[in-house]
């Protein structure tokens, strides 16, 4: 199942292979210069010469400060003038590039983020079950097409709201569901799926989907499975596709491309809507793409990613009274770019909701969960919100030279020892971030995460003796000329290297991680500085954050060996059962983990058809992956977001989705 | 002089070739096919060459390629970054050279004076300092503490005459970079005009009574140029290959950042079209120095065949 990765405090979803899918949040990129403390540089003053050299450059800094500013300020508070719109800022580096919401394992794993997905596509084609009420990452029957699924032994019955039209006046209807399952079916036979097989996972193991009537949808799920985790983790994948879409060429009427009846049909239609997809700066003016259910349109999006989005009038779920009609989504070089434009309230573009970076936050005071705003954000309003995720990067155990170490659980203990959670919470993060310390997150709270794990503490705090008593022990020892350790008693046995460790064998590593976010940044080099106390050598490469998704997700690239992006938010598989990232052969096991103790496990959570059966097989399967350590954890951290005083955006889900039709200016 | 323009024209021609090809082959080291990145699935079973050939046959053809990582032509991405860059690199560019050819002029007239050592201070000073913490410390004062005099950010708005007029925005990226130009250009005004200053034909203009003014602003400015043209055409590259740092911290989407951007993604058909441009203009840079020698100095001009 897809997932979205996150850059800094988002999510992003990786691209997805016949095998699996993932959905992970991307992040930003992109570091962000320092400010500095000190005074202005004064130009020198010279006679006449000098004199005459500065006064083109006065003219234009006389010129520039005569000009008019465009916002709209008093003594450098804002007020909004234009209620009706909201400038919305991206993640640095990030944009949106891609409108047709269904995944691909061609495409790049980018056009699978939250800020792709979540902050563009949902926007306009709402998803059949939206999830993400108050914080948690529950269903959302207000917002959701369809009615909550109801079962009958194996078979699945889907009952969409008739009150849904799509912008052309058609209502959403069963066959729309049909149409986007039979090009998920289709896709997957060619190798190019959606989603993948993991147990229970669409398409391969649902049979008879059919629209029975306008408005209902059945289906057979060929096993026996939770219903919870099919809800929440398979039909939350669902996106309902317009008849106008099921075409293959400009001219033809709606349905006439046939796949909403015939999967042999879809291909031809996946490729004339992928290349109808192809160029951002048409989709403003894209008929096709112009047929929505959701609140928002496309009104314009440039290649630097400009988006603006006005709002739909024919959208038929619920809205506030008085909510904003245009959405402008602005996206930046770096987060140190966004936070100044954040505290200039006069500039071009005044950001109505934007984010504050956290190695510029003030530190909460203990036992708040925020602290106040920076001196120069006093028109904004602060609030921390910790998304539906993980932070962790994993290991390549597919890489040839490194593989072999990684596997080793030994070492993997001793690598968690380098990672000083805590350090980098209080460091970077500014006092914003809880430890990691397993495959399920602890915030939102939930039911999910076991009692054991639950109690907190990380039992991996720093502790770089610790971690060089585990490798000495285990065989690695300086060389004679210096340098990093090596293995000098190789071996399976206990006090051995570990199997397939050749004598010889250095503890050196390459990590690649996503440029631009200042806190991973430091906490990379602060890993490699431990490593490098501990007797290994971790040479770091930032990389923009597709770059190393796409390495990192890449089943035939075994050249990476630690590769870190950000996190993993659970979205759209919200229920964090551990197939899409730890289960041996999923697509989105990034590193092909792999242990038949731990898919045994996974599956019995999968399998178990009762809250008190799940509860136990879910907190059976934690506890023992935790101790495990499939991935490095890192700190999960929150969202800090600024929204300008005076608009309302109400409680925003851990899930990350957001809805501006929701947003209103309070009068 | 129209021979030569010409001659050196094709030779530009011929640098062109090998830099692009250079490009390719640096990036086919890199993981995956850049003859299958640049040109489409269609071509991965083409080799080097093949790859090559094609792809500058379409270049010549006006069609630089696609991006499948942003979704958007190459052609489409360059038309809206270059605008933006010209007019921050070109503008500090210029006014570097309105500020530093005085003061390096005067720096030299009175050298080993207060003044000199003054403004030798104040070059170094704008020379060594990196952009990024001057355009940090510019922002703080001028844009994010009150009374926000500049605006925080670069302009945003497309085209490049939206970008000329949105002077408010686009004076501390401008002054930024100039400042960090200045001193470059004036060291090298100051070190060729002291060399003028020794030269014979001001020791001869002064023996026949030309005034000061005159003998500097006639004889020793104009020679003292040579060295800051050769200068300002290898600058050529820079202006339009853009700045990376001042870009990223202005959030301009210019040519230098989203080079760097596309370098770092493996985004080969971006790399592979702004490379080739600012490559361009490497070689028209240097063309145009070797011409504006030619008009500065009558000695060059002779030896013209």
């Amino acid at each position: 199942m897809p997932i979205r990765l996150r850059e800094q405090a988002l999510t992003a979803a990786p691209r997805c292979e016949k095998d699996g899918g993932f959905p992970m949040r991307a992040g930003r990129a992109a570091r962000r210069p320092r400010k500095l403390i000190g005074g202005p540089i004064r130009g020198g003053r010279g006679r006449r010469l000098l004199a005459a050299a500065c006064a083109a450059a006065g003219l234009t800094v006389l010129a520039a400060a005569c000009g008019p500013a465009s916002g709209a300020t008093s003594g450098g508070t804002v007020h909004p003038t234009d209620t009706s719109t909201v400038t919305y800022a991206l993640q640095p580096t990030t944009q949106a590039t891609y409108i047709f919401p269904f995944v691909a394992a061609s495409k790049p794993g980018a056009d699978f983020s939250v800020y792709n997905v979540n902050d563009f596509q949902y926007l306009m084609y709402r998803p059949l079950y939206w999830f993400g009420t108050g914080v948690k990452p529950l269903i959302n029957p207000d917002l959701s097409l369809a009615y909550p699924p109801t079962y009958s032994g194996n078979q699945v019955t889907i009952r969409l709201k008739p009150t849904y039209k799509w912008s052309n006046g058609e209502s959403v209807t069963a066959q729309d569901v049909v149409f986007w399952m039979n090009m998920m079916a289709a896709e997957d036979a060619l190798g190019n799926g959606y989603i993948g097989s993991s147990p229970g996972g669409l398409p391969g193991e649902v049979s008879n989907v059919r629209a029975v009537s306008q408005y209902v949808v059945t289906m057979t799920i060929n096993g026996a499975f939770s219903q919870d985790w099919f809800k929440n983790n398979q039909l939350s994948q669902i996106t309902p596709m317009p008849m106008a879409w099921d075409v293959t060429g400009p001219n033809q009427q709606p349905g006439q491309g046939h796949c909403a009846t015939n999967v042999a049909s879809c291909d031809a239609v996946y490729k004339y809507l992928d290349q109808q997809a192809s160029s951002v700066s048409s989709y403003g003016t894209s008929k096709l793409w112009g047929v929505v259910d959701g609140p928002w349109k496309v009104q314009s999006l440039d290649s630097q990613g400009n988006l603006t989005m006005l709002f739909n009038d024919k959208y038929s779920g619920p809205v506030a009274p008085h909510h904003i009609t245009k959405l402008i989504e602005v996206p930046f070089t770096t987060e140190g770019a966004e936070y100044n434009v954040l505290q200039d309230p006069t500039g071009s573009q005044v950001l109505d909701v934007g984010y504050l970076p956290t190695v510029d936050a003030p530190v909460p005071p203990a036992g708040a969960s925020v602290g106040s705003n920076p001196s120069s954000l006093l028109n904004y309003s602060l609030s921390a919100v910790y998304p539906w995720e993980i932070a962790y990067f994993p290991y390549n155990f597919n890489n040839p030279t490194v593989g072999p170490i990684f596997k080793q659980l030994y070492f993997r203990q001793a690598f968690q020892d380098l990672v000083d959670q805590e350090g980098v919470i209080n460091g970077p993060l500014h006092g914003y971030g809880k430890a990691g310390i397993g495959p399920v997150a602890d915030y939102p709270v939930t039911g999910y995460l076991s009692p054991q794990l639950a109690r907190g503490g990380d039992p991996w705090a720093l502790n770089i003796p610790e971690a060089k008593s585990l490798l000495n022990l285990h065989g690695w020892h300086l060389p004679a000329g210096g340098g990093p350790l090596v293995c000098t008693n190789p071996g399976s046995g206990p006090r051995q290297c570990g199997q397939g460790v050749a004598a010889g064998t250095p503890l050196k590593f390459s990590f690649i991680y996503a440029s631009g976010q200042d806190f991973m940044e430091s906490a990379a080099r602060e890993l490699a500085s431990n490593a490098s106390l501990a007797g290994m050598q971790v040479e770091l490469t930032p990389e923009p954050f597709d770059s190393v998704v796409g390495s990192a997700f890449d089943p035939k690239n075994h050249s990476w060996q630690l590769a870190e992006w950000g996190a993993w938010t659970y979205d759209p598989d919200y229920l964090p059962t551990g197939e899409t990232l730890f289960a041996t052969n999923s697509a989105n096991n990034a590193g092909g983990y792999s242990d038949p103790t731990n898919d045994a496990d996974i599956n019995a959570t999968l399998q178990a058809r009762t809250p008190a059966a799940f509860n136990q097989a879910m907190y059976k399967w934690q506890n023992y992956l935790a101790g495990q350590l499939p991935v490095v954890y890192m700190p999960i951290r929150p969202v800090l977001n600024e929204v300008i005083k005076g608009l309302d955006i109400g409680v925003q889900n851990s899930a990350l989705m957001i809805t501006p039709e929701m947003w209103f200016y309070r009068q | 002089m129209t021979a030569y323009v010409s001659r050196r024209g094709l030779q530009a021609v011929v640098v062109l070739l090998i830099v692009t090809l250079i490009v390719f082959g640096l990036l086919s080291l890199a993981p995956g096919n850049p003859a299958a990145a640049s040109l489409g699935l269609s071509s991965a079973h083409e080799t080097f060459l093949s790859g090559y050939l094609t792809w500058l046959r379409r270049v010549v053809e006006g069609n630089l390629g696609f991006s499948a990582r942003l979704n958007v032509s190459v052609t489409s991405l360059l038309t809206a970054s270059l605008p933006r860059t010209l007019v921050l690199t070109g503008v500090s560019t210029v006014l570097a050279l309105v500020i530093a050819i005085p003061v390096g002029l005067l720096q030299a007239v009175r050298r080993g004076t207060a003044t000199d050592h003054v403004l030798r201070g104040l070059t170094i000073l704008c020379y060594g300092m990196p952009a990024v913490v001057l355009g940090s410390v510019l922002v703080l004062f001028l844009a994010v503490d009150p009374p926000h005099i500049f605006g925080a950010e670069g302009p945003q708005a497309p085209g490049i005459a939206a970008v000329i007029t949105d002077v408010r925005d686009m004076t501390l990226p401008v002054c930024t970079l100039t400042l960090v130009t200045v001193g470059i250009f004036a060291r090298y005004m100051r070190s060729a005009a002291l060399d003028a200053l020794s030269q014979d034909y001001v020791d001869a203009a002064r023996a026949r009574g030309a005034g000061e003014r005159r003998v500097v602003g006639a004889h020793v400015l104009r020679n003292s140029l040579v060295p800051v043209v050769t200068l300002l055409g290898l600058s050529l590259p820079q202006i339009v290959g853009g700045a990376v740092l001042v870009e990223g911290l202005f959030n301009i989407k210019g040519m230098g950042w989203q080079l760097w951007q596309a370098a770092l993604r493996h985004d080969v058909p971006v790399t592979l079209g702004f490379t080739l441009v600012v490559a361009v203009a490497a070689v028209l840079g240097s063309l145009l120095a070797d011409v504006a020698y030619a008009f500065l100095d009558p000695r060059v001009r002779h030896a013209l065949p």
